[in-house]
């Protein structure tokens, strides 16, 4: 499957989960702040992405919950330390961490969670 | 009819408040599965007596402090009629002991049944209602003993303190998808459960502590389900609503 169809396939399933149009769907738009979604529409389509590619996807990936859970070697003041973010790259390595390094603020972990990050996600879990 | 071709799943339906609320959903238009634990003979009639008043219900065999009785059941609903509307928990036992004396057992047999009864069943129409359908009633049977406790309930009372509890919590986290959890809190309602304490205190002496004078029925708690899984209770989420004739204000009568 190409990452084309793979995005297609996850427009549709957040078209579905979401209830937003089709064009606010873009490879950058951040599931929280772009998209609305809130915790229980995380689940909601990790449940439909699973019927979608017909896989298992195992909770404490693509969107684990609660990472650090204050952590203080991982997190200190509202900001995730050098050994928090190496955990971030082991825990999720198919999130662009770029932009994030910058200024890792703990808030702004949520803005990672792109409907780019769920396509390269799934890529590499169904393959090209 | 208020709940033309919707799904009602209850359980405890075939005696009691349960056979009320039963009568009362499938009379507004609801198909109603019910589940009954030991009487049979009680099941087939209120199917039968279901059906001459020209509505729809079906027994289904089960006992809900069994953990998986909730998915078999609720799965072989969904397989039958495709959704579930509305979800009344409402199978509830009482084994009535003072502490001192109350063993692990009879706390098990109350906890399992009310209260881990009451999770199996909202875990297994959860998904369906706030996923599938994106909407929902769930309906728990709580009790007013739960906040105005009786000596020798602690089993019952911990388990009905929780259900509202559980109610606020499944509220608040299935609001967003249209699933809409409250509890109805009965006070003394004349049924087969509430029958040895009514003998104990004495009817008379229990109705001069409700203010409006007589025991409730069990139609007094399935027309207050009734709103609560009709149209008109449709902002109305995370709330126990206490009928009991107004026997939980406490007043001294006379």
């Amino acid at each position: 499957m190409t990452r084309d169809e793979i995005f297609t396939r996850v427009r549709t399933t957040l078209v579905d989960a979401l209830n937003v149009d089709d064009n606010e769907v873009t490879p950058a738009a951040r599931l929280r702040a772009d998209l609305n979604a809130e915790s229980i529409d995380f689940l909601d389509i990790v449940f439909r992405l699973e019927k979608q590619f017909a896989l298992k996807i195992p909770r404490e990936d693509l969107f684990p919950e609660a990472i650090f859970q204050g952590d203080p070697a991982f997190v200190a003041n509202g900001k995730i330390t050098p050994d928090g973010l190496a955990e971030l790259e082991t825990r999720m390595p198919y999130a662009d961490l770029t932009e994030f390094r910058k200024d890792p603020k703990l808030e702004k972990m949520e803005d990672l969670f792109t409907v780019n990050l769920i396509v390269t996600y799934l890529e590499s879990r169904v393959g090209k | 009819m208020l709940l033309k071709d919707q799904v009602a799943v209850v359980t405890g339906g075939s005696r009691g408040i349960g056979k009320a609320v039963v009568l009362a959903l499938a009379k507004e238009g609801a198909k109603v599965a019910f589940v009954y634990k030991g009487s049979a003979d009680a099941a087939k009639t209120l199917e039968g007596e279901v059906a001459t008043a020209g509505g729809t219900a079906k027994a289904y065999q089960g006992d809900v402090g069994d953990p998986t009785a909730g998915e078999r059941i609720v799965e072989a609903v969904l397989a039958e009629w495709g959704r579930v509307d509305i979800l009344v928990n409402n199978a509830g036992v009482i084994r009535d002991k003072l502490f001192l004396v109350m063993e692990p057992d009879d706390w098990n047999v109350v906890i399992n049944t009310n209260l881990t009864g009451v999770f199996a069943f909202c875990k297994a129409v959860a998904k369906q209602m706030a996923f599938k359908q994106r909407s929902g009633r769930i309906i728990n049977v709580s009790s007013i003993a739960a906040e105005h406790v009786n000596s020798g309930q602690a089993n019952y009372a911990a388990s009905k303190g929780a259900i509202n509890s559980l109610t606020r919590v499944l509220a608040v986290e299935l609001g967003r998808r249209n699933v809409l959890v409250n509890a109805v809190a009965p006070g003394f309602i004349a049924t087969d459960m509430s029958q040895a304490v009514r003998n104990l205190a004495g009817e008379d002496n229990l109705k001069k502590m409700i203010p409006v004078r007589r025991l409730g029925t069990p139609e007094d708690i399935a027309a207050v389900v009734l709103f609560l899984a009709s149209p008109a209770a449709a902002y109305i989420t995370g709330q126990v609503i206490t009928v009991d004739g107004g026997l939980s204000l406490g007043a001294v009568s006379g």
